[in-house]
């Protein structure tokens, strides 16, 4: 049985989970090509005109799927990852989204909640309809989930190490990248490992030597201890990540900026701002925001990424200079 | 309705005016650009009120996951910044954490008893229910009224006279003089086939208020349709403030009608909207109006749930966004095109029969 996963939303952050699961249960995976201008469109044409850049990019996929033959297609239902937060509504009712745009795709469709109290989506109670749906023994299904945890353990500790998700993902042999200066870019996955929607900013950072930390490279705890600052945290889990990982930015001196990359139309971000805006500058971190949307012109990402990162590396030189006395 | 209970508390209490065009360009000015509208129309209004002076906000939170339950956390950031020192106090759902609660409660009650307190809240209470009922009447009647505009004036003396209300036997008078009023204005009967009811439905905030919606409920009735919103200020207090079951049934039921588009509760009224259209349909309503702020995160949802509803019943449903950016002429126009098409369906109907 053909199994397709959509290469969107949580695939960056979970298809070393997925793809072993799938496989350990006997299943064959398939992923949707990578982002492309027609699957673009097609998510355009088809998505609710309003809604945002992923959840449209997200529809693309699943209709580039659909054409590839496979039996099902897997759309989990986010639900929680951390007690007491969400997610955004809108992972929240994807598989909704995607039954309500198109008839007869219902049973084509493979969902199931996910409430989880971490990050670890392997809790096995999340899992129990595989049971029934596809006669997996309990025992069977245990196994393959520890398989699966262990592999995105691994993907996880790599990514933490510093390597980022394209390159655990796509390169055999993953490198890391080095830089002269800094920059902590936060974004969720789907934004900024999508090389198609954002213009593949990850290799502009790299012609212009600069190195990229993201969110996903931090460790939890840190992000959390930050968290603790606020009375209430928001809803939505990663969000409240960004938040975490932003504060860690603005305290730490190896990072000399912040890159804030979002998708038009994103509701958490767009309450995530003033908090980024208003204490980055209380904290004198230079600090902009990159919005991506349906538009394929690259120039303005790069004219933008290299007018910022002048200005850093100008302050720093300068910084330099004074403290070597020169000036 | 919080005007009221603070006053009967013995604040004073500063109620910003309604929402106007310069409490918008107030709250878009200062709120971050892709916050939805609601957010900014809020911002705005405390721009306004602490504008005339006022040095507390009073504001509900929220357990999510919409935004609207951060909204108190995102404007006090943004209100800080703009250098006012304001008091915020922030309801957030009391078994989370129920100190902050019981401080806060402590707070607004001041030096009154909890006696008091109690009789106050009951008040109020009564007086929302008796609106919602009377205003229920405008928007039925309204629709056939012969000299326009009649209703909406007695609409607006009843609302001046349900604010001066100090008991619950003042509450009933308003009631009986405001219902006898309505029914002294003339009215112009069509035949029953001819009689199209609209469903309003979507997220709350739009949908009650209509200095925000562009009076939606009286531009409908003025082309000639009947209007019952989902939501009602007292039917939201039975379901989330009052913790007896009976209170909430209904809400229940309309979830349960949404359950087979929307599984699970998403976060702001998403199920709940699409439970209410099907609810109209049952009912035998001629069409449904759904209004969403403008990116707004669970109404999206919705309105892809809503295309299916769409195919699968033929039922007509017109979805609205709001925001700063809305153009009256613009909504007007679809307003219309909109029941001339069910008018169109419904005279097919009857010739066909």
């Amino acid at each position: 049985m053909k199994i397709g996963i959509p290469k969107a939303l949580m695939y960056y952050f979970y298809y070393p989970f997925w793809k072993t699961l799938f496989e350990s249960l006997g299943f064959e995976v398939v992923t949707s090509d990578d982002t492309s201008k027609s699957i673009l469109d097609i998510g355009v044409k088809e998505a609710v005109a309003e809604i945002c850049l992923p959840m449209k990019v997200y529809t693309g996929h699943v209709l580039n799927l659909l054409g590839k033959g496979v039996d099902y297609i897997y759309v989990s239902r986010f639900v929680s990852l951390r007690k007491g937060i969400f997610m955004c509504p809108k992972f929240m009712g994807l598989p909704d989204m995607i039954k309500g745009l198109f008839d007869r795709i219902e049973d084509k469709i493979l969902t199931h909640h996910i409430v989880s109290k971490t990050l670890d989506i392997s809790e096995f109670h999340n899992y129990t309809i595989f049971i029934e749906k596809f006669g997996i023994g309990k025992k069977d299904l245990k196994k393959a989930l520890a398989k699966a945890r262990e592999e995105w353990l691994k993907f996880r500790r790599l990514n933490k190490e510093g390597y980022d998700m394209n390159e655990l993902l796509t390169n055999n042999k993953p490198q890391k990248y080095d830089g002269d200066i800094t920059i902590g870019l936060l974004g969720y996955v789907y934004n900024v490992y999508d090389r198609f929607v954002n213009m593949d900013i990850f290799s502009v950072f790299r012609r212009l030597n600069i190195k990229v930390v993201t969110f996903d490279m931090m460790d939890e705890k840190v992000i959390y201890k930050n968290l603790r600052n606020f009375r209430k945290n928001m809803f939505w889990e990663f969000t409240n990540m960004l938040l975490g990982t932003a504060y860690e930015f603005m305290k730490r001196d190896d990072i000399d900026g912040i890159i804030h990359l979002t998708a038009f139309g994103c509701g958490p971000d767009s309450i995530l701002e003033p908090f980024l805006t208003i204490d980055s500058e209380k904290n004198k971190k230079p600090f902009m925001t990159i919005r991506i949307d349906e538009q394929t012109g690259e120039s303005h990402v790069i004219a933008r990424v290299e007018a910022f990162t002048d200005l850093i590396r100008m302050k720093k030189y300068k910084a330099e200079e004074k403290a070597k006395g020169v000036v | 309705m919080y005007e009221k209970l603070f006053t009967l508390l013995g604040h004073e209490v500063i109620t910003p005016p309604r929402p106007s065009q310069k409490t918008v360009d107030y709250g878009v000015k200062y709120s971050p650009e892709f916050a939805c509208f609601p957010l900014k129309v809020i911002l705005g209004t405390y721009l306004e009120a602490l504008e005339m002076g006022a040095d507390t906000i009073v504001t509900s939170g929220g357990n999510g996951p919409c935004r609207a339950g951060y909204y108190g956390e995102a404007q006090k950031k943004i209100l800080k910044n703009m250098g006012y020192d304001v008091e915020f106090i922030i309801f957030d759902e009391p078994k989370k954490d129920i100190k902050t609660f019981m401080d806060n409660v402590k707070k607004i009650k001041g030096k009154n008893s909890w006696g008091k307190v109690l009789k106050v809240a009951k008040i109020v209470y009564d007086m929302a229910k008796s609106m919602d009922k009377v205003e229920k009447i405008v928007e039925v009647k309204r629709a056939y009224e012969c000299n326009r505009g009649e209703f909406t004036r007695a609409w607006h003396e009843i609302m001046e006279e349900y604010r001066k209300i100090e008991s619950s036997e003042d509450v009933r008078r308003v009631e009986k003089e405001a219902i006898e009023r309505l029914n002294s204005i003339k009215v112009c009967e069509v035949p029953e086939e001819e009689k199209i009811r609209i469903g309003i439905v979507g997220e709350i905030y739009v949908v009650m208020g209509p200095s925000i919606n562009g009076n939606i409920e009286e531009v409908l009735n003025t082309y000639g349709a009947e209007v019952e919103r989902s939501h009602y200020i007292s039917e939201w207090i039975d379901f989330n403030l009052i913790p007896l079951p009976s209170y909430k049934e209904k809400e229940h039921q309309i979830l349960k009608k949404g359950e087979k588009y929307i599984e699970i509760i998403i976060g702001g009224h998403a199920k709940q909207s699409v439970g209410a259209i099907i609810d109209f349909m049952d009912r035998g309503f001629d069409g449904v109006i759904h209004l969403k702020p403008f990116g707004c995160l669970p109404e999206l949802i919705t309105e892809s749930a809503i295309n299916k509803i769409i195919r699968e019943y033929e039922f007509p449903i017109l979805t609205l966004s709001i925001d700063e950016q809305m153009a009256i002429a613009n909504t007007l126009t679809r307003i219309e095109a909109f029941l001339d098409v069910i008018r169109l369906k419904k005279r097919k109907k009857r010739i066909v029969r």
